[in-house]
């Protein structure tokens, strides 16, 4: 079952990749918080422990405290900060800053679409390439979660909105997590807190530049931004 | 002891936010820089005045990071006392002010975090929130260089560190069932780990955490945010935040070590280091702005520092010395630039002219600042470059140390050309120079970089026996 989402959200990524609507990405990262959630979901429902039981009465609620505990943070931090709060604010900035499409991208839409694909395929190579090393890990989680980290950096140096490299940083965010799940039960909860914390505030900050660099330089090209050189004094 | 320096700032946020006045500002920063200095002066005499107040265990002092915390200490009680002056003239709004005041404890609060945790998630997190607190205080000023540069910053430091924990779950899996990211735990059971994952986990901290660290490849956003921060700012970056990034890099490294397979880290490690060199080799000779010149020199000195890293044993036992000093007389020569751009009012370095008449003693700390970052004796950066070139030809490297050699060479060069030319020339415009003449700087805008200064020679000349003891201890193991 939970394969099914994890390549929902390997697809994903050929989505973003493919269109130039700005709040159609946001949708997607919509989509995405829900599939993580899912996918953690299908993870815990595997587990011994989970069932209606561990709910059933105080005793049962104690007994089982930590597992109610990590369940209720992935809850907060897959479901209501990437399907809900980072796609909110985006949508608020997008609103405010007006930018809506990122054309001229680099690199033609079905050409990413393209690559993105082989990228996709690349990652499930390498994930099933058999050396006993690749026994440690799942493949499927790491296949996809490679793949998601190498589009969303591709697709940062290709896109010319500012905010197209804020939604590609959170896609990039969104594979690790996918590929820290695959290793969840090692992870102490505080760094997962850490990591939640991060992102919040990161896009939070981002979104603040965004809305500084829309007012003071009326629209969001990344070409407005390269203006510290070397070699010219233009302080 | 760890708990006071760890909570005050949280303890003087509250106070600031409650009573909203201006003095209070510049107070919280200064008492905290005393208690910095106080906590961690005890931690390097082994007293413990607060025996009864035990830190959670996800802290700790060590004979590694308690020399990074005592350079931070050092280097932040001299930007607390130059802050002083600084503020008085930068800004007057108390609004503006106090969200600087915010900033600089939240700042300085994650860097001692991130030197204090002995846990690598923990440094983890510590590091993302350098980034986050230092990205207002580059956008300081509110220009559009500076939303260049905070932008810059912010983006490519969190892309950064973010592929660091890509590197630190890599290291969870060559961990294989120990169930721990205790530094600790990491290098007594280092042996057992798998190779494979432990190596492609060094190579993503190394470039994540080496972003944050400014070694090329990845240092592009380090000359610019240097460059268009305030000038405190500028010397807490180059001088503690890059020695707590170095700190992590360290730790992992040892983990490398430690399970027996360095000799692909001590590559990646020379590389990055050799390629830093020759980055600053080939910028810093046509640079025209002064504050971006010493960013590219601090690029340089990290990649000093990684090379000290990669020889190990006495290059080891460089490394730290050579942070020590570079922390000190880059913190001075970030001071005296602010001092710089106070009277001159640029940061081109074709407009400054006669420094030395303008302000005589600006001048003069502004070349001593050159010596010594420059490694002339009796600077301490001449004992750690003289071990490190005497490393280098001990173990038969000598293409490695001829190269090290003339990149330093070429460097200094660029750098000397420089400030010679600002120090030295004649003033062209007269009435600007009398101009000039009436910016009058606090004396806190002077002190913080002589004593700085002094130190920085002082053990050049004559290391304490103590220090160096406990600069031997921390490169145990390597």
């Amino acid at each position: 079952m939970e394969n099914i989402f994890i390549i929902l959200l390997g697809l994903s990524m050929i989505y973003i990749a493919a269109t130039s609507r700005l709040s159609a990405h946001i949708n997607m990262l919509i989509a995405q918080g829900w599939l993580l959630f899912f996918v953690c979901l299908s993870g815990f429902a595997k587990e011994p422990w989970f069932n209606w039981h561990m709910v059933a009465g105080p005793s049962c609620i104690t007994a089982n405290m930590p597992h109610i505990i990590s369940l209720l943070f992935i809850i907060v931090e897959t479901l209501i900060v990437k399907a809900i709060v980072i796609p909110l604010f985006l949508k608020k900035v997008l609103k405010k800053t007006q930018a809506h499409r990122d054309t001229e991208a680099n690199i033609p839409h079905f050409y990413s679409l393209f690559i993105a694909s082989i990228i996709l395929f690349g990652g499930f190579l390498v994930a099933n390439i058999g050396a006993p090393e690749f026994k440690l890990v799942d493949s499927m989680y790491f296949g996809v979660s490679l793949s998601i980290i190498i589009t969303s950096l591709w697709l940062i140096t290709i896109k010319h909105k500012v905010l197209s490299n804020v939604i590609g940083f959170i896609t990039m965010e969104n594979g690790i997590f996918l590929l820290s799940l695959s290793v969840a039960k090692e992870m102490p909860i505080i760094v997962n807190l850490g990591v939640l914390l991060d992102i919040f505030i990161a896009v939070f900050i981002l979104g603040m530049l965004v809305n500084e660099i829309n007012n003071e330089f009326e629209d969001l090209e990344v070409a407005h931004l390269s203006d510290l050189k070397d070699y010219e004094y233009n302080d | 002891m760890i708990n006071l320096i760890l909570l005050f700032p949280i303890l003087a946020f509250i106070i600031l936010a409650l009573c909203k006045k201006k003095f209070l500002n510049n107070l919280m920063i200064n008492i905290y820089a005393a208690v910095h200095f106080i906590v961690s002066t005890a931690f390097c005499l082994n007293t413990d005045f607060l025996p009864m107040w035990k830190p959670c265990r996800f802290f700790a002092v060590d004979d590694t990071n308690k020399i990074f915390l005592m350079v931070m200490s050092a280097v932040f009680l001299a930007v607390a006392v130059y802050n002083n002056g600084y503020v008085k003239k930068e800004t007057s709004l108390t609004k503006k002010l106090r969200h600087y005041t915010y900033m600089v404890l939240f700042f300085v609060f994650s860097m001692t975090g991130a030197v204090l945790s002995n846990n690598l998630g923990i440094a983890w997190v510590f590091i993302e929130g350098t980034t986050l607190a230092s990205a207002y205080l580059i956008y300081f000023h509110k220009t559009k260089h500076s939303i260049e540069a905070a932008w810059k910053y912010v983006f490519i430091c969190s892309i950064g560190i973010a592929l660091a924990f890509v590197g630190i779950i890599l290291m969870t899996i060559a961990t294989g069932s120990l169930n721990s990211l205790f530094y600790s735990d990491l290098y007594n059971n280092a042996p057992l780990f798998n190779h494979f994952w432990l190596q492609l986990s060094f190579v993503f901290i190394l470039f994540g955490i080496g972003t944050k660290m400014g070694l090329a490849p990845v240092h592009f956003w380090l000359p610019d945010a240097h460059a268009e921060a305030p000038s405190p700012i500028s010397a807490l970056l180059s001088a503690t935040l890059l020695n707590s990034a170095f700190l992590m890099i360290v730790n992992v490294f040892r983990v490398m070590v430690f399970s027996g397979c360095s000799g692909y880290a001590r590559i990646m490690l020379l590389v990055m280091g050799f390629l830093s060199l020759f980055i600053t080799a080939v910028f810093v000779y046509h640079i025209n702005n002064y504050k971006r010149m010493l960013a590219y020199s601090s690029i340089e000195n990290m990649g000093i520092l990684a090379i000290g890293t990669a020889l190990g044993g006495v290059g080891m036992l460089a490394a730290m010395i050579h942070l020590i000093g570079h922390s000190l007389i880059k913190g001075a020569f970030f001071l005296t630039s602010g001092n710089i751009l106070e009277i001159y009012g640029t940061k081109k370095i074709k407009s400054v002219t006669g420094l030395l008449k303008t302000d005589r003693r600006t001048g003069w700390l502004w070349i001593l600042s050159f010596v010594g970052i420059a490694a002339f004796p009796p600077s301490v950066l001449f004992v750690s470059e003289f071990l490190m070139v005497k490393t280098m030809f001990l173990e038969k490297h000598y293409i490695l140390c001829a190269l090290f050699l003339l990149l330093l060479t070429i460097v200094i060069y660029g750098l000397a050309k420089a400030v010679i030319g600002m120090a030295f020339s004649s003033n062209k415009e007269e009435n600007a120079t009398e101009q000039r003449e009436k910016v009058v700087l606090d004396w806190t805008m002077y002190l913080p970089q002589i004593v700085m200064l002094l130190i920085a020679f002082g053990i050049g000349i004559y290391m304490p026996r103590g220090l160096s003891e406990t600069v031997l201890m921390s490169v145990a193991g390597f």
